[in-house]
């Protein structure tokens, strides 16, 4: 017979089996039996000031090491403030295992205090929910929520626990192997990768559409050695920045509303059109009858749902993008013919005629602090690999545009959702998985508004996470539609009537300052990313800049909006005075 | 359009909530609904009035639904043309009984509380014609299913 334990301890057991090292949470009455046991349990715990902050935190962890991340919150009020950011995990299918207290199980369904359906309101929110009835059965339930999070298209699972559930007793039998190994998905057969293997030979002007599923199947090497091999350039979604590095000659950058000009017409232009691991999202097509008309179409993803679903496509392989890119690559080695390389040159010139015609870039000259500018200059002075996570608006299209990626997991955004607040909760849950490297929270002073009291957490666990707020003095995404689709008129988008930023971080004990002029930016760099210290920067960038291109609603790729022009000629080397400065 | 959905899930009944839900956020029109319990799960069969694309969404969206085993999807179709029949009866209906002694070689797909689902064979197809004066049949054949092969008979026949 082995020693009964208590429902509490057999959880903390279950995660430790499953390499959880830290959870991000917030105490409350049903959980306090977990807290308890949790006090000697030997697995971290960072104390969060509002519940979302928890499970952006674990979304940001799992983001960044491709491993879950958990987040624990009590009953009613707890459970429902996870919502919006499990939405956001299971829009972006991040693995994330949020463990929720429930009432005693003879409460639930009594309107007991601190009782929501938690299992009900989560059920669209997430891959799948458990409610936990006995202790016994803690062990395999945490074992199929892990398995669940990581197998196939990852996602987030939440696991519902009655607090007469961790006061039980019983003997647990935990499963192995731990932690649990995902389900491989492969349906599609030889026959189908030669098929795949002849369009791609037979293409001139192939272009590959990369999405967050080549990170989440860790195949950013077997994407590099496919584009290289193939000479296929590669445009990433706002999902797949990093898969493929930015500054690789076959970069193409981001594709869709915000993608820069040569990358959309090239979409618009291929005769081949391999998309990987992306989901076809209405941000990247624009109107559907419009996108890539010109192209056969393959689509490589672990869901099959996701084949056909939002565009028709000429073959899908459904199957891990490692594995299929994989079998892609070594079918191409076997093939008699090779793709035409001279042809793939003409193509890939035909693309960076495109690119000179319309660069991305901005007004290197302006008095104002260019939002753009300050991106860059954070990319020039950051590790190569520091990690990113970004919150929701304009300034996050800029860092898309402007901050040069290299590596996958180093990019974390809330992408399918959208949720403003999640780039400081991430960065934060980033921070506890690598201490050592530099995390830097790139925020709009509107979503940082939303999750800013997370500041004391920072402080409280010395999370050295660096924010840098891109403060527009608006909502600055809908100030740009307002003004471009709705006749400027501005409706309820200004938020001049903020808490000075700087004050406020000092309020917490961190260092923070202003920059308000351009000379000023990279000094405030260069201290900024200096020490391993939570710091804030409050950037008072240009209120009245804009993102370019952008692809009006309804509007085809074909139909961007391109800003003229201004200086194109001389951008580098004025970068480069600026630096030296 | 007149669908039949027919859904495998383990013994979660999150999955056939999911399945509730997404008939309400889609608006889709039950006809008949039915369900069984099987050993290890239930058998879930919905007769449904929607457009074709949205039973592609719905077959797509199921198929990768947690809890799911098994998914297909019918469409409405002349009896010529017809490999399945749903009939919808009394369970203690000397008419079902008479059907199922005249296809003998038909596999039983689902049955619960008077609604069955038979895969015929192709020779049956004009008496199923001839019988459907009694008893209310709906001639189907089969668009979308996760499985590559009809099930054996049994599968959800607790009630039969």
């Amino acid at each position: 017979m082995g020693k009964a334990l208590s429902g509490s301890e057999i959880l903390l057991e279950s995660l430790h089996r499953q390499g959880v090292r830290v959870v991000f949470g917030l105490p409350g009455g049903v959980v306090l039996p977990l807290y308890d046991a949790l006090y000697s349990a030997g697995i971290g715990h960072l104390l969060v000031r509002h519940e979302q902050a928890a499970a952006f935190a674990a979304d940001g962890y799992a983001r960044a090491t491709g491993t879950p991340g958990v987040c624990l919150a009590t009953s009613g009020p707890g459970a429902t403030n996870l919502i919006t950011a499990l939405t956001s995990a299971m829009m972006d299918s991040i693995p994330v295992v949020a463990l929720t207290g429930q009432v005693p199980a003879h409460l639930v369904g009594k309107d007991a205090f601190q009782e929501a359906d938690t299992i009900g309101i989560s059920m669209p929110s997430t891959k799948r929910s458990f409610l936990v009835r006995s202790a016994a059965e803690i062990p395999q339930i945490i074992h199929a929520a892990f398995k669940t999070a990581v197998s196939g298209r990852p996602g987030p699972v939440l696991v519902d626990l009655p607090k007469t559930v961790f006061l039980d007793r019983a003997e647990a039998v935990y499963l192995t192997p731990s932690p649990a190994p995902p389900e491989q998905v492969q349906e599609w057969t030889e026959a189908d990768i030669k098929a795949a293997a002849e369009l791609i030979v037979d293409s001139r002007r192939a272009v590959l559409y990369v999405g967050g599923g080549v990170i989440s199947s860790n195949a950013a090497d077997e994407l590099r050695q496919f584009a290289e091999m193939t000479h296929i350039p590669v445009t990433t979604t706002l999902m797949g920045l990093g898969a493929f590095p930015s500054r690789h000659p076959l970069s193409l950058g981001m594709l869709g509303m915000h993608g820069s000009y040569a990358t959309n017409q090239a979409i618009c232009n291929c005769d081949l059109l391999v998309a990987v691991g992306a989901r076809f999202d209405d941000r990247v097509t624009g109107r559907l009858d419009g996108f890539a008309t010109r192209s056969k179409k393959i689509h490589i993803d672990v869901d099959p749902a996701e084949v056909n679903k939002n565009v028709a496509v000429d073959l899908g392989l459904v199957g891990d993008a490692r594995e299929t890119l994989a079998a892609l690559v070594a079918e191409l080695k076997r093939a008699p013919r090779t793709p035409a390389h001279a042809e793939r040159q003409q193509w890939l010139q035909r693309i960076e005629t495109w690119r000179a015609e319309h660069p991305l870039t901005y007004d290197h000259y302006a008095s104002t602090v260019k939002p753009q500018y300050v991106i860059e200059t954070l990319a020039h002075y950051a590790d190569e690999r520091a990690i990113v996570a970004v919150d929701v608006g304009q300034h996050q299209m800029w860092a898309a545009q402007f901050y040069k990626m290299t590596y996958p997991r180093t990019w974390l955004s809330s992408s399918g959702l959208g949720s403003m607040g999640y780039g400081f909760p991430a960065a934060m849950g980033a921070q506890m998985a690598f201490p050592d490297r530099q995390v830097i929270a790139i925020v709009g002073d509107g979503g940082f508004q939303m999750t800013l009291n997370d500041l004391a957490t920072a402080v409280q666990y010395r999370v050295p996470v660096k924010i840098a707020i891109i403060n527009n003095r608006a909502l600055g995404m809908v100030r740009q539609w307002q003004e471009l689709f709705f006749e400027k008129r501005y409706c309820d988008i200004d938020l001049n009537f903020a808490p000075d930023f700087v004050k406020l971080a000092e309020s917490y004990g961190i260092r923070a300052a202003r920059v308000e002029h351009r000379t000023d930016v990279v000094d405030a760099v260069r201290d900024f990313l200096s020490d391993r210290e939570p710091r804030l920067v409050d950037f008072w960038v240009d209120p009245a800049e804009n993102v370019y291109p952008i692809i009006p609603p309804g509007a085809s790729l074909a139909e961007m909006v391109v800003e003229p022009p201004r200086f194109v000629a001389e951008e580098e080397e004025v970068l480069d005075d600026l630096w030296a400065v | 359009m007149q669908w039949l959905v027919t859904l495998e899930t383990d013994n979660d009944m999150i999955a056939a909530c999911r399945l509730m839900n997404i008939f309400r956020r889609k608006g889709v029109k039950i006809g008949t609904f039915a369900l069984a319990t099987r050993p290890a799960g239930f058998s879930i069969m919905a007769v449904v009035e929607t457009a074709e694309t949205e039973v592609a969404y719905l077959f797509n969206f199921l198929r990768r639904t947690a809890g799911v085993q098994h998914v297909s999807c019918y469409r409405h179709t002349p009896a010529a043309n017809a490999s399945y029949v749903l009939i919808d009866a009394d369970p203690h209906s000397s008419s079902v009984t008479r059907i199922l002694e005249t296809f003998p070689h038909s596999k039983l797909i689902f049955a619960s509380h008077g609604k069955y689902l038979l895969e015929i064979p192709a020779e049956s197809q004009h008496e199923v014609l001839a019988e459907s004066a009694d008893t209310d049949i709906l001639p189907l054949a089969r668009v979308m299913s996760t499985q590559n092969a009809a099930r054996p008979a049994g599968v959800g026949a607790q009630a039969f």
